[in-house]
């Protein structure tokens, strides 16, 4: 039973269409990556599925429930959390003050929900009450997550989590993600760093110019020629 | 009296007229970084707040609800009840003019909504010369004598001390209220990325409306205690303050009310200071000039922008 | 037949004035609709003009009033040369520090400006003559046509009453003729200016300024030029202005009268237009004069009655936010083309 359907969803910016016909599925509990050139489309589709952009054709199933009209507020509450790629915290605020926030719809205590993420993230314990705006890049993604983990909720998207980190820090988050994965969160990545990212994911697609191109298990896409030459830099 | 001497005088004028300025500026500064415009209409809700007090307690009179002087300052019981229902009454009238008038226009951007915002502040201005006419209404009759405090070479009010304590007391509730409160949180949390909120899942409508309701109560109040300070309102009252309280804004740093506090009180006090130099008919161009040196020389202000 | 002349008269007056505030249009028309400049001090240029105008073709002071300088007595053309030119001077000197700040941050800029204008007109009356207004301003060939037609009337005397007032107004027609006149000479420049390359620049600025930059345009020097030139417009409104009323006073530029009046205008006509910024003026001052009459006839004060007309300003403005933000005559197409 899949979690999340996106069927031939057509979708971009005013006039300009940058997703034709796209379709990918994710099941529970699955990490899946979606790599492609740059101007593919794929933050295009990440935006699209969270309700931050209409499609014109398509329809998206998050559950049992269909969302392809529905707004980023509404998603939220059905269990779909959203990281996007850059300005994804509140810089003004604390790191216990993002995660407050992520929890902002919440009206039981979550105490407990910060102790589980702080697990997750130990350095956030840290750093609770600094502001975040002060923080590195790879500490800020981790406050990032920690927000969008907040709500429980059953999918999360990271929009190019590892870009604009060096390659250690890009080491460890990635090892974050698996680290969540296990707590039973299914995860939609898209990257540019692929590598790393169809290495721990169960599957993947590959998306050129708005439309599918390949989709396969992780370990296949990482051992396809074709796609290593095309997409991966050889 | 030598220019000198009559400087401490002149800051203890500086300083009561900074916490009214000071006042109004949190709720500029608010407005801009969570709501993301300059509201010009924010003077008149000065204005509204200070006639809807004076028709309450007019009303309140006329009722028989007692007044008796809460020792030395100018009013008492009737006149505080006004001054409260003021406050949440004018909330209630901008939270219906941002329903009816400011959200409509959200999407069509920062210089629209300004320019609705003139034309807002006109509209209330004339409202309330229809009603009260362009004529000073007077708060209180009473000719209040000043203490006299001759090791600091001043004399000062109690209603002026009583002007100062409550901004200091609002200043220190708004601080907690942002610092501490969930809702708080969420506001400052807009004024950082507003997508990002509604990505979060942050109620961002109810934190619009909060905005405005701290937003037009510290206009109210501010619109208040210049009526008691200077005896008497008059409709055009929050326009005229309105360049200094945006010259304190600027000063401070936009969208930063801390910012906004600092330079509410460095206008105020230089404003004040100024007429022992200058004439005293160019004070609203000292705001100016301090604000346009600001602007040429750090635009982000003193405590600049908030991240 | 009395009324009939009553009701020219009015249409004259009406004319004259809805003519004036057709200029000040068309000189806001390419600050902020070509050009994006949110300029709210138009009130301080719209004086500015009109005192320096006085200035140079006015009286000498007469000993009651607290002026002691000025009042050259040149013939009216150097006041309205006069006039565009120390406006635009003052444009430049303004537009330096100010244009290269953000929208809001202009805005409260030109408030302060037209403000601290204000202020000067104000305090300083060895200049201005202060609060009391500077008077007996004279009116461009007044005694040519007035002493013609005076002695048109005086050697017919048996003209029936109705053409006897329309003639004893002749110099008013004049007026009027010479509003229109200039009017029309500035819609036929600015409508050159707007359609040639100058104009195609400054409309990419007020679309996409730094898209315009980064196609190599010198984006703050196009800016300053077409403040100081609707700054020149406006100093010409308050030629035309002054000449018309004989006696000006600061308080005749008010913020209502002198800028927020002519944003309605604009906003109404249709920004980006300057058909649009003359009929704006033309409809909005009719209903400013049309409301006039109207409240005659409500039971309400005289301040009550012109509170009301500026509430109804105030709503259809909002009116027209809401609901045709373009105006009535839409700015021309353009698409971001910058050859």
């Amino acid at each position: 039973m899949s979690l999340l359907t996106v069927d031939r969803v057509t979708s971009g910016y005013g006039d300009m269409e940058v997703l034709h016909d796209v379709s990918i599925e994710i099941a529970a509990q699955e990490i899946v990556t979606i790599i492609g050139p740059n101007g593919a489309g794929k933050s295009t589709l990440m935006k699209t599925i969270f309700g931050l952009l209409k499609p014109t054709a398509g329809k998206i199933r998050f559950i049992d429930h269909e969302i392809t009209s529905h707004s980023p507020d509404q998603i939220v509450r059905l269990g779909m959390a959203y990281v996007p790629q850059v300005e994804n915290v509140f810089p003004s605020l604390t790191v216990r003050e993002n995660l407050e926030m992520g929890a902002f719809i919440r009206t039981d205590d979550f105490g407990d929900r910060i102790k589980e993420i702080f697990a997750l993230f130990p350095i956030l314990q840290k750093r609770e009450k600094q502001r975040v705006g002060k923080m590195s890049g790879g500490e800020r993604q981790m406050v990032a997550m920690g927000r969008a983990l907040m709500l429980n909720p059953q999918l999360i998207l990271l929009d190019e989590p590892s870009a604009a980190l060096a390659p250690n820090l890009a080491q460890v988050i990635f090892e974050r993600i698996v680290a969540v994965n296990e707590t039973g969160v299914a995860i939609l990545i898209v990257e540019q760093n692929a590598k790393e990212s169809l290495g721990l994911s169960d599957r993947g697609y590959v998306l050129a110019g708005g439309c599918n191109r390949f989709s396969d298990t992780g370990e296949n896409l990482l051992a396809n020629e074709e796609i290593g030459q095309l997409y991966l830099g050889g | 009296m030598t220019t000198l001497a009559r400087i401490p005088q002149l800051l203890v004028y500086g300083i009561i007229s900074g916490s009214i300025l000071s006042l109004g500026g949190i709720g500029v500064s608010l407005t801009y970084s969570i709501l993301g415009f300059s509201n010009f209409a924010h003077g008149d809700f000065m204005a509204l707040g200070a006639y809807i007090a004076l028709g309450l307690f007019t009303l309140f009179t006329g009722l028989g609800i007692p007044n008796t002087r809460f020792g030395p300052l100018s009013f008492g019981f009737g006149f505080t009840v006004a001054f409260i229902l003021a406050i949440a009454l004018t909330a209630i009238a901008v939270i219906l003019i941002d329903r009816l008038l400011f959200r409509r226009l959200r999407r069509s951007g920062p210089i629209i909504l300004m320019m609705s915002s003139i034309g807002v502040a006109l509209g209330l201005r004339n409202i309330l010369q229809f009603f009260w006419s362009p004529q000073p209404h007077y708060y209180t009759q009473m000719i209040q004598r000043a203490v006299s405090l001759p090791a600091l070479g001043i004399r000062i009010k109690p209603d002026e001390v009583f002007i100062i304590a409550t901004a200091i007391v609002l200043v220190v509730l708004v601080h907690s209220f942002m610092r501490y409160t969930k809702m708080g949180k969420a506001m400052r949390a807009v004024a950082d990325n507003a997508t990002l909120a509604q990505v979060t899942g942050i109620n961002t409508d109810r934190v619009i409306i909060w905005t405005w309701v701290i937003a037009a109560g510290l206009a109210a109040t501010a619109g208040i205690l210049s009526g008691i300070e200077n005896k008497f309102i008059t409709p055009e009252l929050g326009w005229q303050m309105l360049l200094s309280i945006f010259a304190g804004v600027v000063l401070g740093g936009i969208g930063n009310p801390y910012g906004a506090i600092l330079g509410g009180m460095v206008i105020g006090i230089s404003e004040e200071v100024s007429t022992a130099f200058i004439s005293t008919g160019y004070k609203p161009a000292v705001a100016f000039v301090i604000m346009i040196i600001m602007l040429l020389v750090k635009p982000t202000g003193l405590l600049g922008r908030k991240n | 037949m009395e009324h009939f002349v009553g009701i020219i008269n009015y249409i004259i007056f009406f004319a004259v004035t809805a003519g004036t505030y057709g200029i000040l249009a068309l000189g806001l028309n390419i600050q902020w609709g070509n050009t994006g400049l949110f300029n709210i001090g138009i009130a301080g240029f719209y004086a500015l003009g009109a005192y320096t105008s006085a200035l140079i073709s006015g009286l000498p002071p007469s000993a009651w009033e607290g002026r002691t300088f000025g009042g050259f007595q040149l013939p009216f053309i150097f006041g309205l040369l006069g006039a565009a030119i120390v406006c635009g001077v003052v444009a430049l000197l303004i537009g330096m520090p100010t244009l290269r700040l953000r929208a809001d941050y202009l805005a409260i800029a030109t408030i302060g400006i037209a403000e601290t204008i204000r202020l000067v007109l104000n305090n300083e009356s060895w200049l201005t003559n202060g609060v009391w207004g500077f008077q007996q301003i004279p009116s461009p060939l007044y005694k040519t046509i007035h002493g013609a037609s005076s002695a048109y009337l005086h050697s017919h005397p048996n003209l029936p009453i109705w053409i006897h007032d329309l003639i004893a107004k002749s110099y008013d027609w004049f007026y009027l003729a010479l509003v229109l006149v200039v009017l029309f000479i500035l819609y036929l420049i600015m409508e050159r200016l707007v359609h040639s390359p100058w104009g195609r620049v400054i409309r990419a600025i007020r679309e996409d300024e730094d898209a315009t930059a980064m196609l190599g345009k010198n984006t703050f020097s196009f800016k300053i030029q077409a403040l100081i030139l609707g700054a020149m417009i406006m100093g010409i409104g308050g030629s035309m202005y002054a000449h018309y009323a004989r006696f000006i006073s600061p308080i005749s530029f008010k913020p209502l009268y002198g800028t927020f009046i002519i944003w309605v205008m604009l906003i109404l006509g249709g920004s980006g237009n300057n058909k649009g910024a003359i009929l704006g003026s033309f409809v909005v001052w009719g209903i400013w004069a049309g409301t006039d009459f109207l409240t005659k006839y409500l039971p309400f004060s005289a301040t009550q009655s012109a509170s009301l007309r500026v509430i109804l300003i105030a709503v259809s403005l909002e009116v027209i936010l809401l609901w045709r933000p373009q105006g009535l005559l839409p700015p021309k197409k353009q698409l971001f083309t910058l050859k």
